[in-house]
């Protein structure tokens, strides 16, 4: 029995050596989960995207490294003077990868399928959501979009008409909702266009291949795109919810890419020698304390200083982030402009923060709740602030729920004390100035300021970078006075490869890098 | 019997009804809304309405007590979303995903069978290992040997499993690169599924090396959930054995001269399988749930960690869904389990 | 009881379930830390020394003083939790035997549709929609336990019921409910027992994997399977954090198991040997 057993094991440690390596062509990337579809416009979350962005391609895209933007399948767009009109020049001679020409009809029946909840390839009953137009555009035509007509100049310009100026349009139609899928193999398909047994059809370096439900989607080289065949034969994406799992496969070598790995692994990382770290500069990215102001005693204005003061930022972003954070001076990241001068962090001061307690009526603190999302590094965080806000005598009981009863919550206005984070859907200051203390912040913070709130307003309409930034300057003063929420870190976006993987470089977006030029070594 | 099998088979609607009705109340105790959860941090209080709406939950959950009131009619009693739930059920449409859109019972097809063989091979190498140190024990029984082999059963039992999981991956795995860390096949290879058994499948299509390779990639998940199974069978092939080995004919067979281990390999061993069998059949229950845990480490796509994605997501048709067809196997289960005890135990009456 | 002592298996759990009882009473005396606010965070994920005995956590806390805490935690809990279950499951199964008819029926059926969840499914669910928090992951786990009371109390109150002195007893003149107390009840006892025991052990492994999932326990509760899921991704790091909880819960829970199955043994003389 024990020499059965044992050439069994002798066997299997012979397989053993077959599974870890593949051959060089073929790169496996482990996301968090598998996307839920990979219709590019319905696709919402990041893992999504992250397969999407390989098969579709976008109008204008993010330069590879930095927040700026370079030409897509647009080689070049201009506004006109009040940014209510935007026409794109598209690229000739592209092709979908079921033969079909890309030119400005196939833009125009993307855009009105996206915006149209009439159209009939929007499929709204089916259950497509269209989150990202939702909430980038401002809802569906004739009912809060923000594009009220699509028209097709000739073949290859197609012209966006608004209902009110953007200046940035074109950052928006860069975030990695809007690739162009194939309109033959939309209507084709129909409601189950994106879903495992369809895949989806567009233009980009790679094209679908399978999707093989709860393990993986793969992809294949398109051979005739138009920058020449990328050196990958095979991409394959697969979901581990599980972090630590995904870093023991990739450590195990069945995997080449981790995506979304902790800060607090990277020790765990940097002593594998067949590991390496691909760090990208500058995230776009703000972790936050906020303090709803519908909960007592959040509404005084000193206790909301005295915990700003109580938490030690610095030293929670050296403990934890392993070096991939800066503690946050405001909201806005520091690569990004729109901060006032002058303005800078509360520093620690634990004196301080009791002193402004005891001036509220708190000399001996009070009891409240933290709320925190269970996932990576924010647990404990959650504990670290928590234990600094005992130092002060404020007593947070720590508490957490699944992200649906979260979003719900937090939205209602239910706690008292909450951590989250927020990721720039585009390199423009608004996605943070109007997302932090625009329209939302009452609901976000109960922070009810409509003089604020009209400054953001405003901020959006004026054209020129000088008058907004000092639109902004003013929004962050009087933000930094009412401390509605407190930014704790910005992080550096990263990815976690095998030696040998080269040609990935991490977007300030966070958004998953096209794999057009990534390889592995033999 | 005949009676008792039917009123056993018509026993189990009343019981899948209440698992439907109980899967909806769960779900629907707090307000907390799908339509939230899927368009994110970014929804507004109009979007998530909007959605709601589309996705048909703005409707009571059980009985329209507001429109049969206002309308008069009584059918409008039942437009609620448990009825148009219940209808479509009855035509075998579990519905789709919120999440995914794709049909539920798409779904369950590949999901179920992958959970199905995880679950078969955690048996076999529970019952393979409980069934030697059982037998071991027994024959050394009141010794040291027989506490030593009780300790390694019931230590079987008491790691929690979601431990286990990452030791075996972290041992075997990083460490030592003996077996692969995850998943159900080298990921460059395909397979065209009939069954969903890969290990079966392999076979169908003749792909040899991938039979290999799907018994590879199922060592470390089976083994992780197998080892509480073991416990449980350890110690019912124990105790049958010690009553066999004490019955006449054995005494006999090894009075006549008959080898010990030919006597043990013939008789005792054989007779005491009988109640291992029933045990395995309940230990199902167990590795269904230990599976959850399993599955999420090993990345393997059953319906463990399905539902449980689909629990936090609040994406009800999965939910609703798989909990029900889990809980149909499951009583089924069951039921053969007691119906096998009638068959090998003649004693047993109903 | 010098039978029992006997059982050497059935020793070696008594010692173990012992020492936890002893261990956790005396946890808030015997350790210089606090398990829940101590926090350094110069000193975080620190290997075993003298000062820090198996180490400090990602707070740089002392990681023995909480998994010291964590029994503290775990045992109290299961015992709410098992006392709970069984109170509740066998006052139904009693009543479902004695009363019979249509509230047996409907108790039964309610208890075939909770068996009919696998597992720890149905305690996922209940977590998920109350909120996750210890208390809710209690009163999960409690309600999955009813069943297995539930059956073992009404099958050996049925057993006992056609009995001889019950029947004298009923016919003496004594209502259902005083039978049921004073006859029926001492009588059924041992499964009761045996069902308890074993179900401790089960109870703190049940416990751990709600909090592994984040469904149970919240930081800063120094609770074990909190702790394994806060450590176990620095297996290789720092493996302390995970091995030293893992640990715990393991020798805890093999207490509990190799005293039940001694104690099923006592009650049970077919399987003893």
């Amino acid at each position: 029995m024990k020499r059965v057993l044992l050439s069994l094991l002798v066997a299997f440690g012979l397989l053993g050596s077959a599974f870890a390596q593949q051959p060089g062509s073929t790169l496996v990337v482990g996301m968090s989960i598998l996307p839920n579809t990979i219709d590019s416009g319905d696709a919402n979350d990041s893992n999504a995207i992250a397969v999407t962005r390989q098969i579709v391609e976008r109008l204008v895209e993010l330069a590879p490294g930095n927040e700026g933007l370079v030409p897509g399948l647009a080689s070049s767009w201009e506004a006109n003077a009040d940014s209510t009109e935007w026409t794109f020049h598209l690229l000739q001679g592209v092709r979908f990868h079921d033969g079909t020409p890309f030119n400005a009809e196939a833009v125009k029946f993307s855009l009105d399928r996206w915006n149209d909840a009439a159209n009939p390839y929007h499929f709204g009953a089916e259950g497509k959501a269209y989150v990202g137009w939702r909430n980038l555009f401002g809802g569906f035509l004739g009912d809060g979009s923000a594009v009220s007509e699509v028209v097709v100049d000739d073949e290859y310009t197609v012209t966006l008409k608004l209902t009110r100026s953007i200046s940035f349009l074109p950052s928006l139609l860069a975030g990695g909702y809007f690739g162009f899928d194939s309109p033959a193999a939309v209507m084709a398909a129909g409601a189950n266009y994106g879903t495992p047994s369809v895949g989806s059809v567009g233009t980009g370096p790679y094209r679908f291949e399978r999707w093989e439900e709860g393990s993986r989607v793969v992809l294949t080289a398109n051979t005739e795109y138009r920058d020449g065949p990328p050196p990958t034969e095979t991409v394959v994406f697969v979901g581990v919810s599980d972090p630590t799992a995904r870093l023991a496969q990739l450590k195990a070598g069945a995997l080449d890419i981790a995506a979304a790995i902790s800060p607090s692994d990277l020790d765990s990382v940097l002593s594998d020698p067949n590991l390496e770290l691909v760090r990208g500069e500058g995230g776009l990215n703000t972790s936050y304390l906020a303090m709803h102001q519908n909960q007592k005693p959040m509404d005084d204005v000193r206790v909301r200083q005295a915990v700003a003061y109580a938490v030690d930022r610095v030293a929670i972003v050296d403990a934890f982030y392993a070096g991939q954070a800066v503690a946050a001076e405001d909201i806005i990241p520091d690569s990004l402009w729109g901060h006032a001068d002058g303005v800078g962090a509360y520093p620690y001061d634990p004196a301080k923060a009791r002193e402004l307690l005891t001036e509220a009526g708190y000399p001996n603190g009070f009891d409240t709740e933290l709320w925190y999302r269970n996932s990576g590094l924010e647990p404990v965080i959650a504990e670290a602030i928590a234990s600094y806000l005992a130092d002060v005598g404020i007593r947070a009981a720590l508490k957490t729920e699944d992200w649906a009863a979260f979003l719900a919550d937090y939205m209602a206005g239910n706690f008292p004390l909450y951590t989250l984070g927020w990721n720039a859907d585009f390199a423009d200051p608004d996605t943070f100035i109007y997302t932090f203390y625009g329209p939302q912040a009452v609901r976000r913070f109960g922070w009810n300021a409509p003089e604020v709130v009209t400054l953001t307003q405003e901020a959006r309409q004026v054209p020129g970078q000088a008058e907004r930034a000092a639109l902004y300057a003013q929004v962050v003063t009087a933000a930094h006075e009412a401390m509605p929420v407190l930014p704790l870190a910005h992080q550096s976006q990263f990815f976690v490869v095998r030696k040998g993987v080269t040609g990935l470089v991490p977007n300030p977006l966070g958004a998953f890098p096209v794999l057009a030029g990534t390889s592995k070594a033999q | 019997m005949t009676t008792y099998l039917i009123r056993r088979v018509l026993g189990i609607i009343p019981v899948l009804l209440g698992v439907t009705f109980l899967v909806f109340a769960i779900n629907r105790i707090v307000p907390s809304n799908p339509a939230v959860a899927i368009l994110g941090d970014k929804g507004t209080v109009e979007s998530q309405r909007q959605l709601a709406e589309e996705l048909g939950l703005n409707k009571p959950v059980f009985f329209d007590v507001e429109g049969y009131r206002s309308s008069g009619r009584f059918g409008q009693l039942f437009d609620s979303q448990y009825f148009k739930y219940m209808g479509e059920l009855l035509t075998g449409n579990l519905g789709k995903s919120f999440m995914t859109r794709a049909p539920v019972t798409d779904s369950l097809k590949v999901r179920f069978p992958a959970t199905m063989e995880l679950a078969l091979f955690s048996i076999l190498i529970g019952s393979t290992l409980g069934i030697v140190l059982g037998v071991v024990a027994a024959l050394r029984r009141g010794t040291w040997v027989d506490t030593g082999m009780l300790f390694i059963a019931v230590s079987g039992v008491s790691f929690p499993v979601f431990w286990t999981a990452i030791v075996l991956i972290y041992l075997f795995s990083v460490q030592l690169g003996w077996f692969p860390p995850a998943g159900r096949l080298n990921v460059t290879s395909t397979l065209q599924p009939v069954t969903g058994l890969f290990v079966l499948d392999t076979l169908l299509r003749g792909q040899y090396k991938l039979f290999l390779d799907s018994l590879h990639h199922l060592v470390l998940p089976a083994f992780a959930l197998g080892t509480h199974a073991m416990a449980l069978i350890m110690r019912m092939t124990r105790s049958s054995m010690l009553d066999v080995l004490r019955r006449d004919y054995v005494r006999t067979a090894a009075s006549k001269g008959v080898p010990p281990l030919v006597v043990v390999m013939k008789h005792a061993f054989r007779n005491a399988l009988v109640p291992v069998v029933t045990v395995m059949g309940l230990s199902f229950g167990s590795l269904l749930s230990g599976a959850i845990l399993v599955e999420a480490i090993f990345n393997w796509p059953g319906v463990g960690s399905w539902i449980f994605n689909a629990i936090t997501q609040r994406d009800y048709p999965v939910i609703q869904g798989g909990v029900l067809f889990v809980a149909a196997v499951f009583i089924v289960l069951n039921m053969l389990v007691d119906l096998s005890y009638v068959l090998i135990d003649p004693r047993i009456r109903y | 009881m010098r039978r029992f002592l006997r059982n050497r298996s059935g020793v070696i759990g008594l010692a173990i379930v012992l020492f936890f009882t002893v261990a956790t009473l005396l946890a808030p005396v015997l350790r210089p830390y606090n398990a829940g606010t101590d926090r350094n965070l110069a000193k975080r994920l620190k290997p075993p020394s003298a000062e820090h005995v198996l180490g400090t956590d990602e707070l740089g806390r002392d990681v023995l003083t909480r998994v010291w805490h964590g029994g503290r935690v775990s045992l109290s809990v299961s015992l709410l939790v098992v006392g709970f279950s069984a109170v509740l499951g066998t006052a139904l199964g009693v009543l479902a035997a004695i009363m019979r008819g249509w509230l047996d029926l409907t108790l039964s059926w309610f208890v075939d549709i909770l068996l009919a969840f696998p597992g720890i499914l149905l305690a996922i669910a209940i977590v998920a929609a109350l909120g996750a928090n210890l208390t809710n992951a209690l009163i999960a786990i409690s309600i999955m336990g009813i069943p297995g009371y539930y059956r073992v109390m009404r099958s050996a109150v049925i057993g006992l019921r056609d009995l001889e002195f019950v029947q004298a007893a009923e016919a003496l003149g004594s209502s259902k409910f005083r039978v049921a107390v004073k006859h029926l009840l001492p009588n059924a006892l041992s499964p009761l027992i045996v069902q308890v025991t074993l179900a401790i052990g089960r109870t703190v492994l049940t416990i751990a994997s709600l909090g592994f999932l984040g469904l149970g326990a919240q930081p800063p509760t120094p609770e074990w399977g909190l702790m394994i899921k806060a450590g176990y991704s620095q297996f290789l790091t720092a493996p302390w954090l995970s091995i030293a909880p893992g640990f715990a819960i393991y020798l805890a829970v093999l207490g509990f198991n190799m005293l039940g199955d001694a104690i099923r043994d006592h009650f049970d003389p077919q399987l003893r040997t």
